[in-house]
C-alpha cells in the first residue's frame, strides 16, 4: 500500500495532488476540480505557513462542519512529521457510525410466508368473498391478520389508493389557486387585440410545499405492524416530495436517504445495514428529544405536518415524552399520533405514554389497515 | 500566519470587526481565487456583518439578496417595468414609428428593473459583493438557479440576451442550516463554519463596539451568556445578543451586574419564554459567584 506523505513526491504540485488523493480516500468530496484549485492556491502563496495552508484547503474541501475532524486529520498525517504510522487511524465519522449488522430478518418481521400466526377467523372472511368486495374486505383487515397470498394484493391496493391520494391532494391545492395580475402574460395574450388590455392573465400562486415528518415506532410490541407502516412510508416518499422519515426504539435513525430507492427491497437491505434498533424496548421521549435537539430545527416548519405512528406503549419517562411532544408542536403546524391498536374495537388509550400524551397531539387517530391510513388525506388537506 | 492575511485583520480590526486567523484566511482566499463563499453557522454570529465589512474594506457597493420561501425571478433578477411600457405604448401609438421601433424602444434598458442578482452583475466600476443571505430559506429550485449564475456569472434576458458580467461579482452565501444544502451549490464555493466566539474573542468585540463599558462588567457579562450557551436552551444568545445586553446596560446607566439587573433584562439574550423560564429556575446567584470566583 502506498504511503501518504509529502516527502513522497518530486515537488509541491504533485504533493498537492497527492493530498487530494488521499482526502479522496477518507471520503472528503473532492473532486478534480479542487485538485486545479489545490494547486493554484498553493502557487498564490498560501504555502509559506503551514496554518495558512490548512484553513485554506480546509474550505475549499469541507463541505460541512462534520468534515473538520477528519480533513484536520488527513492534513496532519499527510503534512506532519512523519506521521504516516497512524495514518490507519483515521476514520471518517460520517461512516464510522454506521454500525453494520445484517439483521435483515427483523426488517422483514412483517412478512410472514407461512401464515402460521393468522388468524383462523379471519383468513376465512376474506377469502370467501371475491372481487371488488374481496378488495374492500382487504382494505379494512388489520395489518397483523394478513397473510402472504393476499399480501400482493394489498400492495397492488395500495398502489392504487396512494396514486388516487396524491392526485386529489394535488387538485385540492390547485382549486384554491387565484394569484395577482401577471402584466406580463397578460400583454403577451393581448397583442393580438391591439392595445386593449382585454383579457387578464392571472400568476398561479406557487404551490405550496408542506413538509411531512414521520416517525415510525419500530420496537418489539409494534412488529406485527412496522413493516405495513414502513411500507406505506415508501410509497407515500415516491408519491410526495417532501418527506423526512425516522424510525426510533431506543434510539432515533434517519432513514429519509434509505427509503429513496425505487424497489421496496433494496430499501429494505439498505435499512437492514443502516438500524439496529429493530425490535427493541421502546423510549419514545428520550428518542423524541433527540429528534429535537438535532433535527427539528431543520425539519420543522410552520408548513410541516409531525405524524407519529406508534402504539404509545412506553417504558421511558412520561414527563419527558409530553415535554418533548409539546416542543413540537410548537414548532410544527400538525402533530398527528397514529396508533395502530386504536383500531381495535374497544381500545381505551390507558398506557401509560399514550394517556401522557393525548393531551399534547392534534390529531389521534388508528392505522392498523390500509383504509384508515388513507384518512390522512383529510389530515394533509387540511394543512 | 502570512503577512497578507495579519494585514487583513489588522484592516478589519480597524473597521470594528473582530476576525480569526481562519476566517481572515478564507477572506483571503476569497479574494485572490474569486470564488464564492459559502458561511454556515448559528444565528447572530457575524456571518452577515461580514460582507458588510468586506465591502467597506474594499470600499465597493453591497448588494444583498434576502432569501426567502417562493423567490422568483421577477424579484430576485429582473422585472419589467409594464406600466411604463403601456404608457410608452400609448404615446407613442400616433408617432408613425414601425413596429420594430416600437418594440426595441419598450424592450430597453430604460424599462428593465433590476433586481440584486442583475444589478450585482450589471455593476460597472467595481466588482460589488453580493450578499445571499439565508440561502436555506430559498426553496431547492432557486438554488439550483444560482448554481449557473455562480459559475458564469451571466443572465439571460429572452427579449435583450445573455447579460456577462463586466467584472466579477464577491459572493458570499449564508445559511443558518435549518436545510442541507445541495452538493452541487457547495461543491462551488470556498465553504467556513462560523461557531460562537470563545471569551477573549467576544470580550474583544464587545469592547471594540462599546469602549465606554467597565472592563469588568463586560468580563462578567460575557462569561455570563457564555454559561448560557451550555445550557441546552432552545435558543442560544449570539453575539448580537451580547452586543445588545452590553448596550442596555449602558442605556440604562448601571453599573450594577447583578441576579436583579439579569432577571430584568434577560430579553435581551433570550427570545424564548420557556428559555427564560428555565434559566430563571437555576441559582443566578450561584452562576454569578463562579464567574467571580
Amino acid at each position: 500500500m502506498a504511503i501518504f506523505h509529502y516527502t513522497n513526491h518530486q515537488n509541491i504540485d504533485e504533493a498537492m495532488l497527492g493530498f487530494t488523493a488521499y482526502c479522496r480516500e477518507h471520503n472528503l468530496c473532492v473532486g478534480l476540480s479542487h485538485s486545479l484549485e489545490a494547486i493554484n492556491v498553493s502557487a498564490k502563496c498560501f504555502l509559506t505557513d503551514q496554518n495558512t495552508l490548512r484553513y485554506a484547503l480546509k474550505a475549499l474541501f469541507c463541505t460541512c462542519e462534520e468534515e473538520f475532524e477528519v480533513f484536520n486529520k488527513c492534513f496532519d498525517v499527510y503534512w506532519g512529521k512523519r506521521k504516516h504510522e497512524y495514518a490507519h487511524k483515521i476514520k471518517n465519522s460520517n461512516s464510522s457510525n454506521v454500525t453494520k449488522k445484517a439483521n435483515a430478518s427483523l426488517v422483514m418481521m412483517g412478512f410472514k410466508p407461512n401464515g402460521d400466526e393468522k388468524d383462523k377467523e379471519e383468513e376465512e372472511d376474506t377469502k370467501n368473498v371475491s372481487g371488488a368486495s374481496r378488495v374492500q374486505a382487504l382494505k379494512r383487515t388489520d395489518f397483523s391478520k394478513i397473510g402472504e397470498t393476499d399480501n400482493r394484493l394489498l400492495d397492488e391496493i395500495a398502489k392504487q389508493l396512494l396514486h388516487q391520494l396524491n392526485h386529489r391532494l394535488k387538485r385540492k391545492m390547485e382549486s384554491t389557486k387565484k394569484g395577482k395580475i401577471d402584466l406580463r402574460k397578460t400583454i403577451r395574450r393581448n397583442i393580438p387585440k391591439g392595445d386593449m388590455l382585454l383579457e387578464l392573465s392571472r400568476k398561479n400562486r406557487k404551490q405550496e410545499k408542506f413538509r411531512i415528518n414521520l416517525l415510525l415506532d419500530v420496537s418489539g410490541s409494534m412488529d406485527k405492524y412496522s413493516f405495513f407502516l414502513l411500507k406505506f412510508i415508501w410509497s407515500l416518499k415516491s408519491h410526495l416530495k417532501q418527506i423526512e422519515a425516522f424510525v426510533f426504539s431506543t434510539k432515533l435513525v434517519r432513514i429519509t436517504d434509505l427509503i429513496n430507492e425505487k424497489e421496496l427491497n433494496q430499501t429494505l437491505l439498505n435499512m437492514s445495514y443502516h438500524t439496529d434498533n429493530w425490535s427493541g424496548g421502546t423510549r419514545i421521549g428520550e428518542c423524541l428529544r433527540d429528534f429535537n435537539e438535532n433535527y427539528a430545527k431543520r425539519t420543522l416548519n410552520g408548513k410541516s405536518i409531525t405524524i407519529v405512528l406508534s402504539d404509545g406503549l412506553d417504558t421511558g419517562e412520561v414527563g419527558l415524552l409530553t415535554e418533548e411532544l409539546r416542543k413540537i408542536k410548537m414548532r410544527t403546524n400538525k402533530l398527528v399520533w397514529l396508533n395502530p391498536l386504536k383500531g381495535m374495537s374497544g381500545y381505551i388509550p390507558e398506557a401509560k405514554g399514550m394517556k401522557a400524551a393525548l393531551s399534547e397531539i392534534d390529531q389521534f387517530e388508528s392505522a392498523h389497515n390500509l383504509e384508515s391510513l388513507m384518512k390522512l388525506e383529510n389530515i394533509l388537506a387540511d394543512a | 500566519m502570512i503577512p497578507e492575511v495579519k494585514e487583513l485583520i489588522n484592516n478589519f480590526e480597524k473597521l470594528g470587526y473582530t476576525v480569526e486567523e481562519e476566517l481572515a484566511t478564507v477572506f483571503l482566499l476569497m479574494l485572490k481565487m474569486q470564488k464564492p463563499l459559502l458561511l454556515e453557522g448559528p444565528p447572530g454570529v457575524g456571518k452577515t456583518e461580514s460582507a458588510h465589512i468586506i465591502s467597506q474594506y474594499l470600499q465597493t457597493d453591497l448588494i444583498r439578496l434576502q432569501c426567502y420561501e417562493g423567490l422568483d425571478v421577477s424579484t430576485s433578477i429582473y422585472e419589467w417595468n409594464y406600466q411604463k411600457q403601456l404608457l410608452s405604448i400609448k404615446i407613442n401609438e400616433n408617432s408613425g414609428l414601425s413596429a420594430n421601433e416600437k418594440e426595441e424602444h419598450i424592450f430597453g434598458e430604460e424599462y428593465l428593473l433590476k433586481r440584486p442578482l442583475l444589478k450585482a452583475i450589471t455593476a460597472v466600476d467595481k466588482p460589488p459583493v453580493l450578499l445571499i443571505d439565508e440561502i436555506d430559506r430559498a426553496d431547492e429550485e432557486f438554488e439550483a438557479f444560482l448554481l449557473e449564475l455562480l459559475s458564469d456569472f451571466q443572465i439571460t434576458i429572452p427579449e435583450m440576451g445573455t447579460i456577462k458580467s463586466k467584472h466579477r461579482p464577491l459572493v458570499i452565501l449564508t445559511s443558518n442550516r435549518t436545510r442541507e444544502l445541495s452538493d452541487a451549490l457547495k461543491r462551488r464555493c470556498l465553504y467556513h463554519w462560523i461557531s460562537y466566539p470563545g471569551l477573549e474573542k467576544e470580550l474583544k468585540i464587545v469592547r471594540n463596539k462599546f469602549p465606554e463599558i467597565n472592563v469588568e462588567i463586560a468580563t462578567q457579562l460575557v462569561t455570563f451568556v457564555e454559561k448560557l450557551r451550555k445550557l441546552s436552551l432552545q435558543k442560544s444568545p449570539g453575539i448580537a445578543e451580547t452586543l445588545d445586553w452590553a448596550n442596555s446596560m449602558l442605556a440604562l446607566q448601571t453599573n450594577n451586574f447583578d441576579k436583579g439587573y439579569i432577571e430584568k433584562t434577560l430579553g435581551c439574550i433570550l427570545k424564548s419564554e420557556n428559555d427564560i423560564q428555565t434559566v430563571k429556575t437555576y441559582d443566578i446567584e450561584q452562576l454569578l459567584d463562579e464567574i467571580k470566583a
